[in-house]
């Protein structure tokens, strides 16, 4: 609309991307309906499902008291029974009072019942730090990689949000779709017409031949942010959004480090038993020892002092750091 | 005199949309008038003159996106003034803002 934007798309923010690609699909199957906290007439915390209600009403947009088991519950009880919920937790950190559901009856379903029984819901929850402290900032999406049955993904730009909430509701089985606080204030280009995006593709965000950088949601930016600093010094970083956590697209992981050589994961969350152990380790197992790192933040509860945040947590210069240091080793 | 209506500072915020001009060019606004409505991501920003002025100039219409900071209009204290050709140099017009 301001003429910038890529032929064919349409600049909105982050949350109308969701908006958009809720309001499609719960035209297209009525099967599909919305609960959560404050998603009805308020239009959702981050205002990320504005319209829903106005459009389908009380009985497919509904609100829910502050109950998360009971939310996730419900979302997998429903499933089973044939409808296509969405649950929304506001804060990924009270997924796990769902956890229960979600992954001992949700993700095992189809294989406990023969696959007699399916469970297609799709939890949306957002992640990140945002000044809200210990149990309002957590990035636990690693916790849920290693589920049998579940998939998990993590947008960065409104397009991909767009396109894979698409995905995640026509999906058989529970999907966990992880959103972030800092990405809501964001604004992207995303297809006119109405599209999905495959759910287990990664996307390479930036071409780069001396280092792979993996990584996903907010932290896409940071990468793009740390791969512009390292331009100026000479080093050519190629930037991987890995877009999907469960399953990994671990061909284009593999395919990059071909190349470059030399890996480093970058994520919000802890590095322990992280999204990055589990690229490395893929990537190890493919290629044998390639020099690889990992960022995060540092092992301790994110505070809600404006100082101790950030200190927290990764940014573009821990990046540059890292990478220096990676590369460093290897040329020794 | 010249002034530009910027986009004002926004926290978390790097570009909005521009929601609604109230006024065409032309328009003579007295302080405290509403002279443009721009969207965030979660909150309608009410921009208010904060001195009088004639808008002479939309740079950004309803339904474009500008940069935080960077010139939605011109408005001139008169309406014969004739318009300057860039608008880097224009001060910024006094404005009144609140975000809803």
């Amino acid at each position: 609309m301001s003429g910038s934007e890529p032929l064919g798309t349409e600049k909105i923010y982050f949350r109308e991307a969701i908006a958009r690609a809720m309001r499609e699909a719960m035209r297209e199957d009525p099967r599909i309906f919305v609960m959560g906290q404050d998603v009805g007439a308020f239009g959702g915390s981050y205002r990320e499902f504005d319209g829903l209600f106005a459009e389908f009403g009380a009985a497919r947009v509904r609100d829910m008291p502050v109950a998360e088991a009971a939310m996730v519950g419900i979302g997998v009880g429903a499933a089973a029974a044939g409808y296509r919920p969405l649950v929304s937790i506001t804060y990924m950190d009270f997924m796990m009072l769902g956890f229960d559901p979600l992954i001992n009856y949700g993700a095992k379903l189809r294989y406990k019942t023969g696959g007699q029984l399916t469970a297609p819901v799709v939890v949306k929850t957002t992640a990140g730090a945002k000044g809200q402290g210990v149990a309002h900032s957590q990035c636990i999406e690693a916790w849920l990689m290693s589920v049998p049955g579940l998939r998990v993904v993590a947008p960065s730009t409104a397009a991909d949000a767009y396109g894979l909430l698409k995905a995640a509701l026509r999906e058989d089985g529970p999907v966990v779709f992880v959103d972030h606080k800092r990405l809501f204030p964001i604004a992207g280009a995303v297809p006119l017409a109405e599209t999905t995006l495959p759910i287990g593709r990664a996307a390479i965000c930036r071409s780069g031949t001396d280092l792979t950088i993996t990584t996903h949601s907010y932290m896409t930016r940071v990468a793009m942010e740390a791969a512009s600093l390292l331009q100026s010094e000479g080093l050519s970083v190629e930037v991987i959004d890995l877009r999907t956590l469960a399953p990994l697209d671990i061909e284009t992981i593999v395919s990059s480090v071909k190349t470059t050589g030399a890996l480093l994961t970058l994520e919000e969350g802890q590095v322990t038993c992280g999204v990055g152990v589990e690229v490395i380790a893929r990537v190890h197992e493919r290629l044998g020892l390639i020099p690889a790192a990992r960022v995060g933040a540092l092992p301790a509860p994110i505070s809600s002092n404006p100082v101790l945040e950030p200190a927290c947590l990764p940014d573009a210069s821990r990046v540059v750091v890292a990478a220096r240091n990676l590369l460093k080793n290897r040329i020794c | 005199m010249f002034y530009k209506i910027s986009v004002p500072p926004v926290a978390d915020v790097e570009e909005i949309r521009v929601l609604e001009w109230h006024g065409d060019v032309g328009h003579r606004f007295n302080a405290g008038d509403l002279v443009v409505e721009l969207e965030t991501h979660k909150a309608i920003i009410e921009v208010r003159a904060g001195q009088p002025g004639v808008l002479r100039k939309i740079l950004s219409d309803a339904g474009n996106w500008q940069q935080i900071g960077l010139p939605l209009g011109l408005m001139s204290d008169e309406e014969s003034e004739a318009l300057p050709d860039a608008a880097e140099s224009i001060v910024d017009l006094a404005v009144d803002f609140e975000i809803n």
